[in-house]
């Protein structure tokens, strides 16, 4: 289990050797970078089955009195910053902590990243920096394994920045389009903002407790050495980076624009790497947020809501295939910070894989379509499915898993997710979160009707299924968001759910609530039917309902104008602020206290170099003067 | 022996010359040699007061002349200098008088 590091160093390695050799190997190096996750793939499953056979007793492992699971750390020191021992001197580690969070992160980032990969293979065929994105590819893979396997805060952090400044170059892969490049350094600020938080966040751990090990950290909270102020601070602040990067309102604005880069760059960072950096940071640092009366717990659970919702209703009406996916996905990171929230820690993660898997492949499903038909518009497509049917099927397995029918995935993760919120939160979020949830349904039943039913049109009657690389990581991940979610069941077997295997405090095995069950049942199957009436059949028209909410419906259009206030903040208050800054800076600062005593010692200058006359006896005068001065003085002190 | 307060005279009238000479004189090689004569009017203050100056034990008191000996060998050394300068200055600008050799200043 130790050797859990090897899994993000194989990326590591790969990046660099693809920019430096890719051009001599074949496939420009992308080779490389698909081994290398590979390789990590094969190492996560012996972390697995290493996992699974530790105990207590086994060197470095422990059953963590904060979390209640099975933890092992393993760590080696980096540096000492100042002198070992003394008092200020912080001690650095590199270290991997594994416990049942990390395991499933590094299955769902590793498996993902290799089935895009492979995918990419095809879809970046031809592309004149095919070897760049790979290696970028590879060290995006690396950066997000990094920060699910770092044990101390600063490792996290760096990791956490690397994941940022991977999606700054994926997104703005193809810059030279304009809107890419803006659409790039969109993603890099807004995530900055939280970033900040963060890092404030664990500076004021780090003040605390002295060391950035997150495990001294959570000791330090259950034994009450922090207090509950600081750690109810430093968790918001946590989570003010944990919104930035996983695109929580306000902080969503970028994740629509993200997608200008390549499609299966979307599919890697809305699944794998990136948002759910977010996400796994509350769930890592969880004994923070739950501690004491577990107050920023309620910031989680109404920032995932809002999320959630806002971002459901905006995936309602957007017209663009790729911003469907991309709202949808907005939304359910809502509510999975919903359910970590509503103390749904384990439902949290298990939607995270099945959001994972379904989205991956929901994305990698539209990358095939604009592939083949050019067209991101969902207006432009429809009847797909006579001529592409393997990914009209895989997209269709993804959109009812995320749209929540039974026996796939995202049924059983949303449905654990309803039961956490109603144990724990009162019944505004109950409703809500049904709510959201049947939108989903309706926007997830939306895209694929609009894309794959209905009749064909002429313009795209030249489309054709995509090649097998694209196809075969579309069926795996496909094969997953089918029968991901039956892992969430105990089975007769040594197995007992996935809430025995990650759980918070204590593990739970799988239950289920009959009338949210039924409820969320009958909403799904029912979205999914009245989305194929209107969208397939025509059997009745929205047109009504568009015109008698018009002004609602403009407002949603327009994504809650987040854009345009954001805009209407940079140009109205933070740039005028920059340019009396500006002034201030030209007047005061250079004019009067650079210049100033520059100016003041060149006028002396001036005045005091008149003494300098060039000739000689103006100068024998002086020393002459000065001697007998120096003289009568001399004479005076003695006598 | 002669009175030291002569010498003293004789050495103060010849430092005021010397002086003189440095701040009047337009030629370099004048105000050299008034340096030369201040220099001497030292040497002769020294020695004469060496010579005035009572011994200890058997020996009389060197310092006087060992100073002025340094001060010749001093003068010495300066004046080849100072004439191997005012002769470079010569050769650059035709002239060693002070006034028009005026280049450092404002």
């Amino acid at each position: 289990m130790e050797w859990a590091w090897l899994i993000p160093v194989f990326s590591f390695a790969a990046a660099p050797m693809i920019v430096i050799f890719g051009r001599f190997l074949p496939g420009k190096g992308a080779i490389l970078s698909i081994l290398a996750i590979g390789g990590g793939f094969a190492v996560f499953w012996f972390v697995l089955d290493s996992w699974l056979g530790a105990n207590a007793g086994t060197s470095g492992c422990f059953t963590s009195e904060n979390t209640g699971m099975l933890t092992c750390d393993y760590e080696r020191s980096w540096f000492n910053a100042g002198v070992a021992g003394a008092v200020g001197s912080v001690s650095l580690h590199w270290g991997i902590l594994i416990d049942p969070l990390t395991i499933a992160m590094l299955g769902l980032v590793t498996f993902v990243a290799l089935m895009v990969q492979v995918y990419s293979l095809a879809y970046m065929k031809g592309d004149p920096r095919f070897g760049w994105y790979f290696a970028v590819h590879s060290l995006f893979a690396a950066a997000m394994l990094t920060l699910v396997l770092a044990d101390n805060f600063l490792m996290l952090y760096v990791a956490w920045e690397l994941v940022g400044i991977c999606s700054y170059l994926l997104i703005g892969f193809w810059h030279e389009r304009p809107a890419a490049r803006e659409a790039a350094k969109k993603a890099f600020i807004v995530t900055r903002i939280g970033d900040v938080g963060l890092l404030i966040g664990i500076l004021l751990i780090w003040r605390e407790v002295g060391t950035f090990s997150m495990l001294d950290a959570f000791e330090a909270v259950r034994t009450g050495a922090m207090s509950q102020g600081v750690t109810t601070v430093a968790a918001i602040l946590l989570f003010l980076g944990a919104m930035g990067k996983s695109a929580q309102v306000p902080f969503h604005v970028w994740l629509p624009d993200a997608m200008e880069g390549p499609t299966p760059v979307s599919a890697l960072i809305h699944a794998a790497t990136m948002v759910i950096a977010g996400v796994f940071l509350v769930a890592r640092t969880f004994p923070l947020f739950e501690a004491y009366d577990a107050d920023p717990l309620i910031v989680v659970a109404i920032v995932g809501l809002v999320t959630a919702l806002g971002a459901a209703t905006i995936a309602l009406v957007a017209t663009d295939l790729k911003r469907i996916l991309a709202y949808s996905t907005i939304s359910h990171l809502g509510l999975m910070m919903l359910s970590l929230g509503a103390f749904g820690y384990t439902a949290a993660i298990f939607h995270l894989m099945a959001h994972g898997f379904s989205k991956a492949l929901l994305f990698l499903g539209a990358g095939s379509v604009l592939h083949s038909t050019e067209f991101q518009e969902t207006g432009e497509m429809g009847g797909l499915r006579k001529v592409m049917p393997v990914t009209a099927i895989v997209f269709s397995i993804g959109a009812l898993s995320l749209g929540g029918i039974p026996i796939l995935a995202g049924f059983w993760s949303k449905d654990e997710i309803l039961v956490a919120v109603n144990d724990n939160r009162n019944v505004t979020f109950i409703v809500l979160t049904l709510f959201t949830a049947l939108l989903s349904a309706i926007y997830m039943g939306r895209a694929m009707f609009l894309v794959f039913f209905g009749p064909l049109k002429d313009q795209n009657s030249h489309a054709h299924e995509s090649p097998i690389l694209m196809t075969l990581p579309m069926i795996l991940l496909g094969v997953l968001a089918l029968g991901f979610g039956l892992i969430s069941f105990n089975w007769p077997g040594s197995f007992g759910g996935i809430g025995t295997f990650i759980f918070f405090g204590h593990g739970e095995s799988f239950h289920f609530e009959v009338w949210l069950g039924a409820l969320s049942i009958i909403m799904a199957v029912g979205a999914f039917i009245a989305a194929y009436m209107i969208y397939v059949r025509n059997s009745f028209s929205l047109e009504g309902v568009r015109a008698r909410n018009s002004g609602f419906l403009k407002i949603v259009e327009n994504k809650y104008y987040f854009d345009e206030v954001y805009q209407w903040t940079i140009d109205r208050v933070v740039l005028v602020f920059s340019r009396f800054i500006a002034y201030f800076d030209r007047a005061i600062v250079n004019d009067i206290i650079v210049n100033g005593p520059a100016d003041a010692t060149r006028k002396f200058g001036i005045l005091i170099r008149l003494h300098v006359t060039g000739h000689v006896y103006t100068y024998t005068l002086a020393m002459a003067i000065g001697s007998v001065g120096l003289g009568l003085f001399v004479w005076l002190r003695v006598v | 022996m002669v009175d030291l307060v002569y010498f003293q005279l004789l050495s103060a009238a010849l430092f005021i010359i010397g002086l003189y000479g440095v701040m009047a004189r337009r030629s370099a090689v004048l105000i050299v040699m008034s340096i030369e004569l201040m220099l001497n009017a030292v040497n002769i203050n020294l020695i004469a007061a060496a010579s005035h100056m009572e011994g200890t034990g058997n020996f009389a008191n060197f310092d006087g002349q060992l100073i002025a000996i340094f001060i010749i060998t001093v003068a010495a050394a300066e004046v080849g200098l100072a004439l191997a300068i005012i002769l470079r200055i010569y050769r650059n600008r035709s002239t060693v008088n002070v006034d028009e050799i005026n280049l450092m200043k404002w």
